[in-house]
């Protein structure tokens, strides 16, 4: 592993600028003082070391047990926060650690130099009541217009059963803000239920006729607060709210969670049960692309396409069905392994399934690079260039649409990866038809590790115990989820509840992409912009909303 | 119902409409908080394999062209006006199908911060959908059931339905 020269390379002025200690496998953790932060995040930035994948927030504010029961009132408690800068690179994962206190914390915005952490830090500023200086961004963003102000909820003082009370029986919600009329200037509102929508956004388009000029982005309406319900579920009952997340990559969120709780109570499941946790990964990968293959078809008006795909994903689907009982959310993981066998007929039956598909998955290759009239939809479209598409930290089959190898079952392998290699697809195009050829032929890979895992399988137990209290301590778990890079950090206080889950799904890192490249374009190929990095809201909105406004094409 | 019809022939006229209703029902999807897993399997109903458009069914995008409101999942804050709104814009007579537990109880969503209910707290719904998701055979067996209670009434819905129960 090149790993200890991955920590070396850490740019000299972040490790001077903080404290500097390992934090496990693969991980470095640096504590900075808050006014560091954008220095350390420039140096990181400057030295193009890893990309920023995720910003997470912690309430650290010592608990009602801690000095309370000392007879006399004991002096109010100061709350305490912790902002969590998690930069990756290969498999080395770079913590920068800041702290802020009071009841209004301040954090420097670091958007001026990593342009991807806005939607983070709006994140932060929303649910966690962080004031981030020099944001460039105004309104509501996650949660509804009526949501009482000063109500922060992912604070811990704040739980379920107070923010309820406050809350309680709503008006309805106003609509979204429009954006300020400008005088020769035409609004197109699209969504929240729109045709060309399968799950619900609101999308502003200011047009000069055809021509996009600004594009605003409300999203939010999925928003059900996951994370914050984590942290009154026991750890068990966690895995299947996780995996509700999305329904359509359940269990590549069930896996993520799982290994990520394996990790901090120090077991890892047997090598037949990880076996089986990849080849149902790349089962789901397989549905999931030909699903998004499907749909990006309707929105391209190929409709014929799209009942082609949606007939054989039927197999997959099937196979799915046949070994574990369930045709979305099967429900694999357990804590310590998975619930089903394989055995040989099933084996076989998932052979031939995989066999058939993959005649017809050359058929779709050969349509979307050799349909003319697909092509025009497609060819020169949406264009992202790998610069560009490095500095927003962009995951999954978008970047590597761009020419970016980012994938974590190559760059950090996880469970059976390690014995099962990928050979990760790119395409250099950075179009919408690179985007289509990338995730294609990903589906042959899907097909060729599905054949070598059933291959030679390796026999053993399905499970191992895992303790009921998970030992204090934070993990990170990064995962390849269909759409991309999928990152878990799970902190553990020694109880039967988790502390804090916080999740990144690819969708929110891919979404910088459809802002910038959707100003200039024509009107009819958003949808397909948009459909092009397959974004998935229900995962999205887990926690996420974004507002962009008064980006000018100039 | 047009003033113009006359009396005669009003009871003519309704079962056309009632019979064309039942083999042709348009459906339109509003998803107010759900994980996709229902919406998925919708979409896997009208595609090839399940084929539910062989019932006269089709999926349409303006609520304004639709007589059945498909929603999914439980209905976060900031939805719930959206799917009200949906549910208003709909000509009557209209029917409701919540397809899936979190519409039914808010299933494993249920408590969450964000989410003011199901989907019955917010419109009348006409058949629930159990599942997580529903299989595509339980959401067919849930459309047959919204048709043959149709047919059962006989009587054309009364545009007083159309007041929800805000």
């Amino acid at each position: 592993m090149s790993t200890g020269s991955e920590m070396e390379a850490v740019p000299q002025l972040v490790t001077r600028l903080g404290r500097a200690q390992p934090a496990g496998d693969n991980r470095l953790s640096v504590e900075l003082a808050v006014e560091h932060l954008p220095a350390a995040v420039e140096a990181l930035t400057k030295a193009r070391w890893g990309y920023l994948s995720a910003i997470t927030g912690l309430d650290r504010t010592p608990g009602e047990t801690e000095g309370a029961d000392s007879g006399e009132s004991a002096p109010p408690r100061r709350a305490q926060f912790e902002a969590l800068y998690h930069f990756c690179r290969g498999a080395t994962v770079l913590t920068l650690r800041v702290k802020a206190s009071g009841e209004n914390p301040t954090l420097p915005s670091i958007t001026a130099v990593a342009p991807g952490a806005i939607l983070q830090e709006r994140e932060l500023a929303e649910v966690f009541g962080m004031h981030i200086t020099n944001l460039p961004a105004r309104g509501r963003l996650l949660l509804s217009e009526d949501w009482p102000e000063n109500l922060f909820p992912m604070r811990k003082k704040n739980t379920p059963e107070a923010i309820r009370a406050r809350i309680s029986e709503p008006p309805p919600a106003p609509l979204p803000a429009s954006s300020p009329e400008r005088p020769g200037r035409f609004v197109v509102p699209i969504g929240p239920q729109h045709p060309a929508l399968k799950e619900p956004a609101h999308f502003e388009l200011e047009v000069d006729g055809e021509i996009v000029k600004d594009v605003s982005l409300r999203l939010g309406y999925v928003h059900r607060g996951i994370e914050k319900a984590a942290e009154s579920r026991s750890w068990i009952h966690n895995l299947y709210l996780m995996e509700r997340i999305c329904g359509i990559c359940s269990h590549i969120h069930a896996t993520a969670y799982a290994l990520g709780v394996e990790q901090l109570a120090g077991i890892t499941a047997p090598p037949r049960a990880q076996a089986i946790r990849v080849l149902f990964a790349e089962m789901e990968r397989i549905h999931s692309h030909l699903l998004w293959l499907g749909v990006a078809a309707h929105q391209a008006g190929f409709d014929t396409l799209f009942m082609f795909t949606w007939r054989d994903r039927e197999t997959i689907m099937n196979l799915l069905d046949e070994v574990s009982g369930n045709r979305v959310n099967y429900s694999v993981n357990v804590l310590g392994g998975v619930k089903y066998d394989i055995d040989d007929p099933r084996a076989d039956a998932i052979r031939r399934g995989v066999d058939s598909l993959e005649r017809r998955i050359h058929h779709y290759l050969d349509i979307v690079t050799a349909d003319e009239s697909f092509l025009r939809r497609t060819r020169g479209v949406g264009v992202f260039p790998t610069e560009k598409a490095d500095v927003l930290g962009v995951v999954g089959p978008t970047a590597r649409a761009s020419g970016i190898l980012r994938d974590v079952r190559v760059d950090a392998p996880y469970s059976a990866y390690r014995d099962f290699p990928v050979t990760p697809v790119t395409d250099q195009g950075c179009d919408l038809a690179a985007r289509f050829v990338v995730r294609i032929k990903e589906l042959f890979e899907c097909c060729r590790l599905i054949r070598a895992i059933l291959g030679s399988f390796p026999p053993g137990e399905l499970r191992v115990d895992v303790p009921r209290r998970i030992p204090e301590g934070e993990v990170i778990s990064r995962v390849e989820a269909p759409r991309g890079e999928l990152f878990y950090y799970l902190r553990s206080a020694g109880g039967p509840m988790p502390d804090r889950v916080k999740v990144r799904t690819p969708s929110l890192a891919n979404w910088a992409y459809v802002l910038s490249v959707a100003v200039g374009l024509k009107l009819a190929d958003i949808p397909m912009v948009v459909v092009g990095i397959d974004p998935c809201f229900s995962c999205n909105d887990r926690m996420f909303s974004v507002h962009q406004v008064g980006r000018n094409a100039e | 119902m047009p003033a113009q019809i006359p009396r005669s022939l009003r009871g003519i006229v309704d079962r056309i409409a009632l019979w064309s209703r039942i083999n042709s029902p348009w459906l339109v999807h509003f998803n107010s908080g759900s994980c996709n897993g229902c919406d998925i399997e919708i979409l896997a109903t009208l595609a090839p394999r399940y084929d539910l458009e062989r019932l006269g069914v089709k999926l349409w995008g303006s609520p304004r062209h639709a007589d059945v409101l498909v929603c999914t999942g439980p209905v976060t804050r900031q939805s719930r006006d959206r799917l009200f709104r949906t549910y208003e814009q709909m000509p009557a007579p209209k029917f409701v199908v919540a397809v899936g537990s979190c519409g039914i109880t808010g299933g494993a969503f249920h408590g969450c911060y964000n989410i003011v209910g199901d989907i019955g707290d917010i419109i009348p719904v006409d058949v629930y959908i159990p599942g997580c998701p529903p299989r595509p055979e339980a959401i067919i067996d849930g459309v047959v059931q919204l048709l043959t209670k149709l047919r059962a009434s006989a009587v054309v819905q009364s545009p007083l339905r159309m007041e929800a129960k805000a």
